[in-house]
């Protein structure tokens, strides 16, 4: 794999680890259907267009 | 201003002068102050979080805390977080010196994503997404090469399903084995050229943060 690949690799193995792991605090909601409680969801909005953010970053600041 | 939070650690001096270091009881949060009107999908603010993210990890173990959580002062962090102080304490403490690898794989055989339109109710849609989850697996010799090859490196290992495509090997490593870890997952690729996996760490405590619940 080239050094290019794997900082990209690593990049995107960072982001997903801040967007999608570790504990997660606020934005609990219950999502109901009438009167039935259906899911009890740790909900964390953020927009980000990761796309974007890989064609545009710099690999080399991240670890 | 808000701060953006990205951990909770034990000690003040593990955090500072990296990142903004505020009391919850006697745990420190780490943060990164901005403007209340900053958006959080802001690519920049991403990449600066995940640079100070990864130079605090240099510094001592933390628990993740997921991007988004934002707290306006030192009591709106605690009020939100003190239900976990408690256990946070005590995995802080039990893990310190320790930080997590994770080995992602591609499933065997990759199961096709439900589609929403082909269900009646989100319920029924929803369990066939986590059936087809929990159906993927990779192929058993691969498995029993990591479990016999990194699993003996970890304190504790868990194997997940992630999603319909790929897999997840979590362990738990002293900071000292996290080399001993990477040339295991060399062995690997060599072993097994054609499976498609990504070894990589060393991460915060992030699907451990959970002991103790």
């Amino acid at each position: 794999m080239s050094d290019a690949s794997e900082e990209e690799l690593s990049l995107l193995e960072t982001l997903d680890h801040l967007l999608d792991r570790g504990v997660v605090i606020a934005g609990e909601a219950v999502v109901s259907i009438g009167d039935v409680d259906l899911l009890y969801l740790g909900l964390n909005v953020v927009l980000a267009n990761v796309d974007a953010i890989i064609r545009t970053s710099q690999p080399k600041q991240i670890k | 201003m808000k701060l953006v939070v990205i951990g909770a650690h034990l000690e003040r001096g593990d955090i500072e002068p990296l990142a903004e270091a505020v009391a919850v009881s006697d745990l420190w949060l780490s943060g990164m102050a901005v403007e209340d009107a900053q958006p959080m999908g802001d690519r920049d603010l991403l990449l600066r979080v995940a640079s100070v993210r990864a130079a605090l990890l240099e510094r001592a173990t933390f628990i993740a805390i997921r991007y988004g959580f934002t707290a306006h002062s030192s009591s709106d962090a605690f009020a939100k977080c003190s239900a976990h102080i408690e256990r946070w304490r005590r995995v802080l403490n039990e893990y310190r010196g320790h930080v997590e690898m994770t080995l992602k794989v591609a499933a065997t055989a990759a199961r096709a994503r439900p589609d929403r339109h082909d269900f009646e109710s989100g319920a029924a849609y929803i369990r066939a997404l986590h059936d087809a989850t929990r159906a993927t697996d990779v192929s058993p010799e691969f498995r029993k090469a990591v479990d016999e090859t990194l699993a003996p490196l970890a304190i504790k290992h868990r194997w997940s399903n992630r999603d319909t495509a790929s897999l997840e090997f979590a362990a738990l490593v002293k900071r000292e084995n996290v080399a001993a870890v990477n040339d295991a997952g060399g062995k690997l690729k060599r072993d097994f050229p054609s499976v498609p996996f990504l070894l990589s760490g060393p991460w915060p405590l992030e699907v451990f943060a959970d002991d103790h619940e």
